[in-house]
């Protein structure tokens, strides 16, 4: 059936419709999609497809109670569709309401038995519930029938890394450069990836791949990688250049591909720990970085006139970068951390970088702040001022690692389920002696976190 | 002096001549000034008429003169001083302007200019009376009336240092001391906060000229803000049974016993509202909240406020504020700041007394003044001004993209160029004497120019007095003070104007460093000395205070600012005066709940319980 003319209106079919509904969605076009979606429900409110298409947009717009009650509305329309229990497991999961996403992942796999989309889900579901050896389980099933399901492999490494399954997890984590996100991350190339054994000086090109946080986490390995395969070639974005460039062990540092010519190997920086044989007792000590005397003192004259005198001088970062895939679950919003503020004896060091320092503007607590984030020009300038407070507090970011890679006194405050290297039930890291942990005790409940961290300053 | 009737094809600015003949004549097609001068017989002919007050036939012979040479000087002279006469302005305004740019000799060029510039001084047009004034004192540079009239157009645009200078150069040029002269001298001394030096001229020049009405109102004024209330009153009551039906002393009376609490003598001599203006309404209004009567407070504002939309179209225009707002929102983000040059320490620290209107910034400034260390800048010299002057100094372009050019060469020096510009008045007017630190500067148009004072001094310290929102509406909406865009034409512009300013605030706040210190009005009232102690503290002063802070009466060396005629003991009368209007009027701020709400949880009243 072709588009008809019906009172000046174009009549699409349904079929259609709910395609270019789909599309929309699917090419990212979401305030065309939200428009299509409300024309579409408006004209057959009660259709199960349009109501689950409608509920996706929303969710994906950010109005995720309107998603919840679009696609359970979709669900009890159609209870026997296999796609919408799975969709939805999604966005309880991103709700934080995890039983109720326990209950829909596993009911898209009894509609759906062989779908290895719904295993994945359920995987999902299971670790951030710390249900690490039901994620372990599921997340096999899901590659039984997909033995290529990359993310499937990927989510089986966080849960057994995050289990303490070291040796376990990090074959399952060399599926992460399949993943769609990592593309480009490794050069183009017909070289081999380094398997650990002996090279010749200068053959191995060693790349600073993933975020700025696990460049610093596994900066420490350079040493060893440095004395199986001497002057080994560093490739790292210009940002890290200041920080990786006070290891131990390159030969050269790069920030162009191209710099890199004439190695016969390669290995991304967070493939070392595997290479090395890490396990929990053998993890090489912190204090690999140390910021520049002169920024040190630089930076201690600015804040000797900067801040006020005789308090606790607490740096705080609470936001990390948006676009990370676990952002929602770690960056706070600078006023939830009001029990810190309402300390007298603190004065609050803010080192955010980014657009979230504009938040630093709506401040008016107690404890004097001072919005140190635009005056920062790079990680050494962060590493100085660290060196002149009492302690930092932060989100799960880079500023962390960087924190405790330097020793520095840092309390991190983390989500229910965290990223894998920080472990459980342990309010210490093997990986920085200077952090101390404070986990959520509830999914996405941050109250009583900042509370106790700011009990115990 | 009788009307005339328009007739069909005249000119719209209301000369009665053609348009053709008038603001619509092509000025390449003038006559020259030869055949100009052909008419000068008539002209004076007219010219006399003029004089011997026969004021229609003046009219009639100019019109027909310019009406055949519309550059006839004299005859444009006579009609242009008919139409001022007339009252009929939008015609005086075009023919003035039309004389003042005739090709002439000096003299007349002086002349013209002058009268001109007078003419529009007599509005209140000070500031379109500038180029006027200098185009006078360029043509005769030795008239002491030259320099007079361009004494009062900088006295009150502003600049009062330059204002003072062309004063005394007048004073200088005449024969002998002239009452007038010294009498607007006396009055720029005031406004620079001199206030010995304005009392003992006042004295001089009212001997000279006892008649000079508003001398004496400037004479009281600046008894009232030494504290000398009692003589002030006496002033001002002598000048009422002399000039009875003067409302402007009457008014000045008003405010006097405004700032002495007495609103019940206020409104007995303001009389009945019906026959008042805005002015005085809303001096009625801050009577009647002396008087704990929100609702015949409230009535009274609201029938100033209507009068001014009624009759002058007032009303709230953001539009170009809201422009600046995002272009130097675009422009002073911590990315493009902190590569620019910063200037270096200068000859003392400035600390900027930050709050919207009616926020108790003054009554913070009146106590710092009191602490050992401290000169009180008020708003004289504001970074505005120096905002203006960025361009020149970096070779032209658009303020403040034109700031990059601090990027190149030479340019990194004009951090160091601007702070020293800003310091000079400071250091002429005696405020960097020996032993101050600190000097306070409480420019309320410092809210939009963070990111230039993050440049000059990257370190000062920002004290922002907050006060609950409502009660900022409500005390700004019964002053009479214009705001910028003419936010207080109600309260819903006053409330957008204060959002605007709060966001500009958050927005410097999050992008730049800032030394920032935010204190409450409230606490301030409640509390001063520890207030003022967190403040000494925050800027790094070690100064013990005086017995009796809080009596805020301690002697202070001059310049005063303004704001010193309200000195008076702290008081809590003022905090959380809203809520009594809450509850006597429950709609009186339902319309601008929405756009202050917001503001009032982010500063933490609600916390408070407000």
């Amino acid at each position: 059936m072709s588009e008809a003319e019906q009172a000046g209106k174009v009549v699409m079919p349904l079929a259609k419709a709910l395609e270019k509904l789909a599309k929309l969605e699917q090419e990212n076009k979401l305030e065309q999609a939200d428009l299509f979606a409300a024309r579409m429900l408006a004209a057959m409110p009660e259709h199960p497809h349009i109501l689950q298409l409608a509920g996706i947009v929303a969710y994906r717009n950010g109005r995720t109670a309107e998603a919840i009650e679009r696609m359970e509305k979709s669900e009890a329309l159609s209870p026997q569709t296999p796609v919408y229990p799975r969709n939805i497991c999604e966005v309880y999961r991103g709700a934080g309401r995890l039983d109720d996403a326990l209950r829909a992942g596993k009911r898209a796999i009894e509609l759906a038995p062989q779908d290895s989309r719904s295993y994945f889900n359920l995987a999902l579901i299971h670790y951030e519930r710390l249900e690490l050896d039901d994620a372990v389980r599921v997340a096999e099933q899901a590659l039984t029938i997909d033995p290529e399901f990359a993310e499937a492999h990927f989510e089986k490494a966080e849960a057994l890394l995050l289990a303490g399954r070291l040796r376990e997890g990090w074959e399952s984590y060399e599926w992460r450069f399949k993943l769609k996100q990592a593309e480009g991350m490794l050069p183009k190339t017909d070289k081999p990836q380094w398997d650990g054994r002996p090279m010749e000086p200068g053959k191995l090109l060693i790349i600073g791949d993933q975020g700025f946080g696990d460049c610093v986490q596994f900066g420490r390995f350079m040493p060893w990688a440095a004395s199986q395969a001497p002057q080994p070639v560093l490739a790292c974005s210009a940002e890290l250049l200041p920080l990786l460039g006070q290891l131990p062990g390159p030969g050269k540092i790069v920030t162009r591909w191209d710099d890199a010519a004439g190695y016969e190997a390669f290995i991304p920086l967070s493939g070392l720990p595997r290479l090395a044989g890490v396990t929990l007792e053998n993890i090489p000590p912190a204090g690999y970085l140390a910021p520049k005397p002169a920024l040190v003192a630089r930076w201690g004259e600015t804040l000797e006139r900067l801040v006020p005198r005789g308090k606790k001088r607490i740096a705080l970062v609470w936001a990390g970068r948006p676009t990370h895939k676990n952002d929602k679950k770690r960056s706070l919003k600078l006023t939830q951390f009001k029990p810190l503020f309402d300390r007298d004896d603190v004065v609050v060091i803010t080192v955010q970088k980014g657009d979230q320092i504009a938040q630093a503007g709506g401040y008016y607590g107690r404890a004097p702040l001072v919005n140190l984030g635009p005056e920062i020009e790079d990680f050494l300038d962060t590493m100085a001022i660290l060196r002149h407070v009492d302690q930092l507090v932060s989100i799960d970011t880079s500023v962390a690692h960087l924190a405790g890679a330097s020793n520095v006194p840092t309390s991190v405050v983390l989500p229910y389920a965290p990223d894998w290297r920080w472990l459980l039930n342990r309010d210490d890291t093997p990986w920085y002696p200077s952090l101390r942990l404070y986990r959520q005790t509830v999914p996405y409940q941050w109250d009583d976190v900042i509370r106790r961290l700011a009990a115990d300053l | 002096m009788s009307s005339v009737q328009v007739k069909e094809g005249s000119c719209p600015c209301g000369s009665l001549l053609r348009a053709a003949r008038c603001c619509e004549a092509d000025k390449a097609q003038w006559p020259g000034q030869e055949a100009a001068a052909l008419l000068d017989d008539k002209a004076a002919e007219a010219t006399k008429l003029f004089n011997a007050k026969d004021y229609d036939e003046a009219e009639a012979l100019a019109l027909k003169i310019l009406d055949a040479v519309p550059n006839q000087r004299a005859a444009l002279r006579v009609l242009f001083e008919v139409r001022k006469a007339q009252k009929r302005f939008n015609a005086a305004d075009a023919l003035g302007a039309r004389l003042a740019g005739l090709p002439a000799e000096p003299a007349q060029r002086a002349q013209a200019n002058g009268q001109y510039a007078q003419h529009l001084i007599a509005q209140g047009r000070h500031a379109d009376a500038l180029p006027f004034a200098a185009a006078a004192l360029k043509a005769a540079p030795r008239a002491a009336q030259a320099h007079h009239v361009m004494g009062v157009v900088l006295t009150e645009t502003g600049e009062v240092a330059a204002g003072e200078r062309h004063y005394r150069r007048a004073q200088a040029l005449l024969p002998r001391e002239d009452g007038m002269v010294l009498g607007n001298l006396a009055w720029n001394l005031k406004l620079q906060g001199r206030l010995s030096e304005a009392e003992a001229l006042y004295e001089k020049a009212l001997a000279l000229r006892p008649e000079n009405m508003r001398g004496v109102g400037g004479q009281a004024q600046v008894l009232f803000t030494k504290g000398e209330h009692d003589r002030a009153d006496r002033i001002l009551d002598d000048a009422l049974a002399r000039w009875p039906e003067d409302r402007i002393l009457r008014l000045l009376k008003v405010m006097a016993d405004l700032a002495l609490q007495r609103p019940r003598a206020a409104l007995e001599r303001l009389g009945p509202p019906e026959k008042q203006m805005p002015p005085e309404l809303l001096a009625r209004g801050r009577a009647f909240m002396q008087l704990e009567q929100p609702q015949d407070a409230v009535n009274a504002i609201a029938a100033a406020r209507n009068i001014q939309r009624e009759r002058t179209g007032l009303f709230y225009q953001p539009e170009a504020l809201q422009a600046r707002v995002a272009r130097d929102k675009a422009y002073f983000t911590a990315d493009r700041v902190r590569p620019l040059p910063k200037a270096g320490p200068g000859g003392f620290m400035p600390v900027f007394l930050l709050g919207f209107r009616r926020s108790g910034s003054a009554l913070l400034e009146q106590l710092l003044a009191q602490i050992p260390g401290f000169a009180v800048g008020d708003e004289l010299a504001p970074v505005a001004d120096l905002a203006k002057a960025v361009p020149g100094l970096l070779g032209g372009g658009d303020y403040p993209d034109v700031l990059d050019e601090m990027l190149v060469g030479e340019g990194a020096y004009v951090p160091d160029r601007l702070r020293e510009v800003y310091e000079a008045p400071r250091r002429r007017l005696g405020l960097m004497r020996e032993g101050v630190r600190f000097i306070t500067d409480r420019a309320a148009s410092n809210v939009w120019h963070l990111g230039l004072i993050k440049l000059l001094y990257p370190e000062a310290p920002i004290i922002h007095v907050l006060r609950h929102p409502y009660d900022l509406v409500l005390s700004n909406i019964a002053q009479d003070r214009k705001l910028e865009g003419n936010a207080h034409a109600g309260l819903p512009g006053v409330a957008r104007y204060f959002a605007l300013q709060a966001d500009m605030i958050k927005h410097y706040r999050g992008q730049l460093t800032l030394r920032y210190l935010p204190v409450r009005y409230e606490d301030l009232v409640a509390d001063p000395d520890a207030v003022v102690r967190r403040v000494l503290e925050f800027v790094g002063s070690d100064a013990s205070l005086p017995a009796a802070l809080a009596l805020n009466n301690q002697t202070v060396p001059e310049p005063w600012p303004a704001h010193f005629t309200v000195r008076e003991a702290v008081h809590g009368r003022a905090a959380w005066r809203f809520k009594a209007y809450q509850a006597a009027l429950p709609n009186l701020f339902s319309e601008v709940a929405p756009v202050l709400d917001p503001w009032v949880r982010e500063f933490g009243y609600e916390e408070q319980g407000a």
